[in-house]
């Protein structure tokens, strides 16, 4: 039986599309096995949001060549769209593979076996037709249901290696929601590069989430990273679906109204504040967390003073937050305040401290409380899992099974930076 | 990504013109930008359109900028020269359920009317009045595409336009009744600053009503 292994960088949708290979290759036989070990095909899916995802993806390729040179070495994702002449120009990748190809990588290594050298160009190019994750490498279902951006904040260069807005056809999407309902997914997680501008003939983003929710079967939907500008009321109302869960990656950028002016971003801070009002005044313990930006140029101590007061006041959940650098192509690369690295290091550090903190003080509201946890990982006694907010939980109890829900009190809290919570299976 | 050639340029000030090329099959929502570079060139930038959704030509007002790459090549292209046209991107768009019922006020800086003008050329019935910020009257590219008297040039190096200072003080000294449909377009500052006083007046601002011009 051959042998794969795979290395994700980036978003969800990345990770969504690698289960989604995943799944195909152990479909036909091979057998999944750790990037670290040795395998017959390395597949690297790239990320080139920053600098340091480049050299992340470039160190993982050098990696899959030591464990085994005469692997098949298959490049795709972002990077391979933005730094494509590099990547090819490399002896070592015997395939790099854009975007827009990438649910054929499998047909791209079959072929190889069989001794017929595809080129890439030639791949089916449709940014839809992964199957099923069922043998992925998550507990949660992850859909497709949109890809690219026409937003071109100017930082991002995003809308370059993903392309234009493109959304599924509605249809495809319930089906494949359905399909993985069926086939005993217990939450489904909805993905894109910017899925709160779903549009597909009259339907929008808040009337697929409506008609997945109406769906039959035992089942919650969690939205992943979406925008502050691309929903309405509509979506605001249906967050109180039993359904639906209290957690939403809502991304912020900076605190600063003339930094998000700079950014090209499309909300205020007051909009993005009445937002979280709004969502917050559906339950009051939702879990919103989010994306910042430190050290966009021309961030001035003042803007980002505002970005860490505005950590504290909304209490994010969680803070993704990454030092800016320079994305060739886009419009801020030609901006002139680019801000000193050790600054940015600087902010870093002190912008991690508050969210830490910030996090473990909104986590430290749940002791006492229930979660309902989807066991992800167990040996029967002792669980892992994610509770409806999106927080890690471990509890105790009997007969525990992976891929099931448990209601669980919350005793305490461990002290780790990543906190989890901790708690007994309620009968 | 699509090619379209050039019919001509028209010089506006020494250092600010218009191309006008062939439109093609080319659509667009008034108030969208494209990505403008020579056929084959990776250098590229964005531009506003100018032209109207129903013009048969596709317009875009540039400023040359002083040690900038495209623009200083884009002022030299000749009529025939193939231009790399990608888009139309940008949701910086009138809502159509206002267009005929609302009032609006438009307030640009510099260059940042282009996307204004195509507004404008597009609804020509539309009832609004337009505050343009330049520093010298010579930047009031255009002026009579507009209706007598809707036009406002307020400018900041001269006592030439109709109000001597920036657009920001003239807000200040004119307010604004709530029921305005506001879009700005423009620099960074005058956006952040205009917005501050609109909000202060009473006006709600959509987030998606303004353009940032850099």
């Amino acid at each position: 039986m051959k042998k794969v292994a795979f290395k994700t960088l980036g978003c969800r949708l990345n990770q969504y599309e690698t289960d989604a290979i995943a799944s195909q290759f152990q479909d036909n036989d091979f057998q999944l096995v750790p990037f670290d070990k040795e395998a017959d095909v390395y597949v690297i899916n790239s990320c080139t949001v920053t600098h340091q995802s480049d050299h992340k993806s470039r160190n993982f390729i050098n990696q899959a060549n030591r464990k085994n040179p005469n692997s098949i070495l298959v490049v795709t994702g972002c990077m391979a769209n933005n730094a494509k002449n590099e990547l090819e120009s490399r002896e070592e990748i015997n395939y790099v593979v854009e975007n827009d190809r990438k649910s054929s990588v499998f047909s791209l290594v079959e072929a190889h076996y069989k001794g017929e050298i595809l080129h890439p160009s030639k791949l089916n190019t449709d940014l839809f037709s992964y199957g099923s994750t069922e043998k992925g490498f998550h507990t949660r279902s992850m859909v497709k249901i949109q890809d690219g951006c026409d937003n071109f904040c100017t930082f991002c260069i995003i809308p370059s290696v993903r392309g234009r807005a493109v959304s599924r056809p509605i249809q495809d999407i319930l089906d494949n929601v359905r399909d993985v309902i069926s086939n005993g997914a217990k939450e489904v997680v909805l993905t894109g590069v910017n899925i709160g501008r779903y549009e597909f003939e009259n339907y929008k983003f808040d009337d697929i989430v409506e008609q997945i929710l109406e769906l039959e079967g035992d089942f919650r939907l969690r939205i992943s990273s979406i925008e502050p500008d691309g929903f309405g009321d509509k979506f605001l109302g249906l967050l109180n679906h039993p359904k639906m869960t209290p957690h939403l990656h809502l991304c912020l950028q900076s605190g600063s109204d003339p930094v998000l002016l700079q950014m090209r971003r499309m909300y205020t801070i007051k909009r993005f504040k009445e937002i979280v009002d709004r969502v917050r005044s559906v339950r009051s313990d939702f879990n919103i967390t989010t994306d910042v930006i430190i050290g966009f140029p021309g961030e001035s101590d003042q803007d980002f003073d505002a970005t860490c007061n505005i950590i504290k006041e909304l209490q994010f959940g969680h803070v993704h937050a990454f030092k800016y650098s320079i994305r060739k192509g886009t419009r801020a690369e030609r901006m002139t305040e680019q801000v000193d690295e050790k600054i940015k290091t600087k902010r870093s550090e002190l912008l991690r401290g508050i969210s830490d903190q910030v996090k473990k003080q909104y986590r430290t509201e749940f002791i006492g409380k229930e979660q309902i946890v989807l066991v992800e990982k167990t040996n029967g006694k002792i669980a892992k899992g994610y509770g409806e907010h999106y927080i890690p939980v471990e509890f105790s109890g009997e007969e525990l099974k992976k891929n099931h829900f448990y209601k669980v009190k919350i005793k305490s809290m461990t002290a780790e930076d990543e906190p989890v919570l901790t708690g007994e299976q309620m009968i | 990504m699509r090619s379209h050639k050039v019919i001509e340029i028209r010089n506006l000030t020494p250092s600010t013109y218009i191309i006008r090329m062939e439109k093609n099959d080319f659509t667009f929502k008034t108030g969208q930008y494209i990505t403008l570079g020579f056929s084959g060139s990776i250098d590229r930038r964005e531009y506003s359109i100018y032209s109207s959704e129903n013009d048969e030509h596709l317009e875009v007002l540039i400023k040359e900028v002083e040690n900038g790459l495209v623009s200083k090549k884009l002022k030299r292209c000749k009529p025939g020269d193939k231009l790399d046209i990608d888009g139309p991107f940008g949701h910086f768009s009138l809502q159509n359920d206002e267009i005929n019922k609302k009032k609006f006020l438009f307030i640009a800086t510099g260059t940042g009317i282009s996307p204004i003008h195509s507004f404008i050329a597009t609804h020509p019935e539309m009832d609004y009045r337009l505050l343009h910020g330049v520093r010298k009257e010579e930047e009031a590219y255009e002026r009579d595409s507009y209706e007598n008297g809707n036009y406002i040039l307020c400018t900041s190096r001269e006592k030439t336009g109709d109000f001597h200072g920036r657009v920001t003080e003239y807000l200040k000294q004119n307010p604004v009744s709530s029921d305005t449909v506001c879009y700005l377009c423009g620099n960074c500052h005058m956006i952040y600053e205009a917005y501050d006083i609109l909000e202060k007046q009473g006006v709600q601002l959509g987030p998606i009503h303004t353009e940032v011009y850099f």
